[in-house]
């Protein structure tokens, strides 16, 4: 299987849309005359020791010059979302783990790396084309495995790590690095000088059930040696498709907002049509002037795919959250959930 | 419209049979609304009046009232939270009842025999005012003929609030017959009650959720008077009265949407079919089909749900011809063939993707129409 990372994710979408920042270093994140947290830093913030969750009011000191933007999660959305899309297109399986990384299922290529190195050059090739976006790959038996080894040659490389070869593999890395490995758990490990994920992968029973009882421990241990039974989780693949617009302006007239759902709906059904998929659960999302949001769901007895009808559901549903509360809208999303890939024909449906 | 006044302020004064307000206050109070942000649609409306106490509900599709005798001593109205009242009026310990409206503490005080309650009440100028019936004129109705017509497509109605036509029936007195439809856009169910005396001429699309409701609350009787209120439709048995607001809109053309020929005609034994698909469809989960296959002599009934499994079941019929399979979502054949008057039935079949009818044989007072879910690959 295959890991694939984004590359700075977040700073890449700005940087594309706002080409003027690519030079500098770009840190998306929270308020750093705030307590606002580093979401991404670009490669060139990171040359200053910026990093994820780092304190945006520390990344200011790091880089007084640094360009700080608020995150923008809708527009992260729609890129990741085309960025699934051009992988799918190469590989049908895959098990999202997030916007911005997830397993690929490359069992066409079993056995033979050559030909899953060129499954995972493919796919960076798709990806760069559909989105201009790069991305890194691990290539190797195991999930835990190929997620350390896609993070190897960042940004845009891909690491094949053969069978047999996993534990070699791991054995220099650092002790923090191994997944599952948390704060606690590697202050423990290394006050007994474990540093490395090869000092764990060695450790005998005795010695690991002193240092980490329970199942976890003997969890991380075969996770050092790269043992990682973990399937790929396919049928938790997409378990929703929601689309979702912040307006330029606030809208507070009813029918305006009805017809702005009306056109998420379509985008959506349009997206469910595209896989072959009905959906049954139908949510509208609104956030209100004051940033508040709710969201109102209902669950059809019969799934649809129509836009029309999506529309005339998801409208309901904001008059609904209107209703419990008036106000203007700064955003709306329409979403469905709860897929089946059987299509019920309807009576009243055109053709 | 005429409407209801309410004297505001004076307080009720009565007694009444305890076993009478179990029995009204219980059928008004399925009128009470479930989760209405509104508090006081949660409230059953006491009027005292005229050696009456009358008692009404409502949740804004549909309401109900009646009335008991009562020795009243002062007139007056109030309201009182619906569920609280139906709880313990059932458990009061003796046959005669007092209820007194304090307006000053705004609270209704009940005594029994040795038990006594202070409620906290809402206003009943707040209530919703009901339609006026006193002019309403109303035509008498076979009631099983009603009922029985209601309880074969009610099941077909939608639940779906975004199409509000389609959660109504539509009711059609013509010439000697009653005519109901329901559908969800997904089946569609049709009977036609022959009717002994004129009825009245009229079409409407009424709630369902109404119509069901009058099922529960229309105790015995020959007749059920019927009438029509500007956009409510009123029911009236047995001192029970309930109106329900006629919904708007365009009910789809029932005529247009069953096909007049059909491919293939089966007949099938109604209880073996029935426990067959039972059977089958415990396989079924997150609406997958059941898929139904006939060939030559046989049909095969069978579901598959991924990462659950499968299930298989045949049973001999008449059919000939090239094989065909079609699949329906479980739950909607289930109805149609469990809503069968009759042992046997006909399936009407013209193609895997357009609509099939079911019938009960050599009946075609009522058909329920199923479209198919289109079978992958």
């Amino acid at each position: 299987m295959a890991h694939l990372d984004l590359d700075a994710f977040f700073a890449a979408v700005e940087e594309l849309e706002r080409p003027e920042l690519r030079d500098r270093p770009l840190v998306v994140g929270g308020d750093p005359h705030g307590r606002g947290v580093v979401a991404t830093a670009n490669y060139v913030a990171r040359r200053y020791g910026i990093h994820s969750a780092m304190s945006s009011a520390e990344a200011l000191r790091r880089c007084p010059q640094a360009v700080f933007v608020s995150p923008r999660k809708s527009a992260y959305s729609t890129y990741s979302q085309d960025v699934w899309r051009a992988v799918r297109d190469v590989v049908p399986l895959v098990e999202r783990t997030g916007m911005d990384e997830g397993y690929l299922e490359l069992a066409a290529a079993e056995g033979n790396f050559m030909r899953a190195r060129e499954l995972a050059e493919a796919v960076q090739v798709a990806v760069r084309a559909a989105t201009s976006l790069s991305c890194s790959l691990g290539v190797a038996p195991s999930k835990v495995v190929a997620k350390i080894a896609s993070d190897r040659r960042k940004p845009g490389g891909i690491t094949v790590v053969p069978a047999g070869k996993e534990a070699d593999f791991l054995a220099p890395l650092p002790i923090r690095r191994l997944p599952g490995v948390g704060p606690k758990s590697a202050a423990r490990l290394e006050a007994r000088g474990l540093t490395t994920v090869g000092a764990l992968a060695a450790l005998s029973d005795p010695d690991l059930r002193a240092l980490l009882p329970g199942k976890y421990g003997a969890l991380l241990r075969d996770r050092a040696r790269g043992i990682d039974p973990r399937p790929l989780e396919l049928s938790g693949e997409t378990v929703s498709i929601s689309h979702e617009e912040t307006f330029a302006r606030d809208i507070v007239e009813q029918g305006r907002l009805a017809e702005e759902v009306g056109r998420m709906a379509s985008a959506v059904a349009e997206r469910l049509q595209e896989r072959r998929w009905c959906a049954r659960t139908v949510t509208t999302k609104v956030r209100y002037a004051d940033f508040s949001i709710r969201s109102r769901s209902t669950t059809l007895p019969v799934g649809t795919d129509d836009p029309e009808r999506l529309a005339q559901v998801a409208c309901s549903l904001l008059e609904r959250a209107l209703a419990d509360r008036p106000g203007a809208l700064r955003l709306v999303g329409v979403g469905a959930s709860g897929f089946e890939p059987y299509r019920q024909l309807g009576l009243l449906e055109d053709g | 419209m005429m409407e209801t006044d309410i004297a505001v302020g004076s307080g009720l004064k009565l007694t009444c049979s305890r076993d009478e307000l179990v029995g009204r206050l219980t059928t008004v109070a399925r009128a009470v609304s479930t989760r209405s942000a509104v508090q006081v649609l949660l409230g059953v409306l006491l009027r005292a009046e005229d050696g009456r106490l009358e008692l009404a509900a409502t949740d804004m599709e549909l309401s109900l009232r009646a009335s008991l005798p009562a020795e009243v001593e002062a007139e007056g109205a109030v309201v009182v939270p619906g569920r609280l009242l139906v709880d313990l009026v059932r458990l009061l310990p003796a046959a005669e009842v007092s209820l007194e409206h304090r307006a000053d503490e705004g609270s209704l005080r009940i005594e029994c025999g040795p038990a006594s309650y202070r409620l906290n009440t809402y206003s009943a100028e707040d209530f919703p005012r009901l339609p006026e019936l006193e002019a309403l004129q109303t035509f008498p109705v076979e009631r099983r003929a009603l009922l029985e017509t209601v309880s074969r497509v009610a099941r077909s109605a939608s639940r779906d609030e975004s199409r509000p036509v389609l959660t109504g029936i539509l009711v059609r007195f013509e010439s000697g017959k009653l005519v109901m439809a329901a559908t969800d856009s997904y089946r569609l169910s049709v009977k036609e009650t022959p009717l002994t005396g004129a009825g009245p001429e009229l079409e409407a699309i009424v709630p369902a959720r109404a119509l069901v409701e009058l099922g529960r609350s229309a105790g015995g009787g020959e007749t059920l008077e019927l009438g029509v209120l500007e956009n409510q439709v009123v029911f009236r048995t047995e001192g029970v009265t309930l109106t329900t607001r006629r919904i708007d809109g365009q009910f789809p053309n029932v005529q247009q949407l069953l096909p007049d020929a059909f491919e293939h005609e089966v007949a099938l034994p109604r209880g073996e079919f029935l426990d067959a698909v039972r059977r089958t469809a415990v396989m079924v989960q997150r609406n997958s089909p059941l898929r139904l296959r006939f060939a030559e002599g046989e049909l095969t009934v069978s579901a598959q749900t991924q990462d659950v499994g499968e299930s298989r079941e045949s049973l001999p019929v008449a059919f000939s011809g090239e094989p065909l399979e079609i699949g329906f979502n479980a739950e909607f054949l289930r109805d149609g063939v469990d809503s069968v008057s009759g042992d046997e039935l006909v399936l009407k079949l013209i193609s895997p993707l357009r609509p099939a009818v079911i019938q009960a044989s050599g009946d075609a007072s009522w058909s329920y129409l199923i479209m198919p879910i289109r079978l992958a690959g």
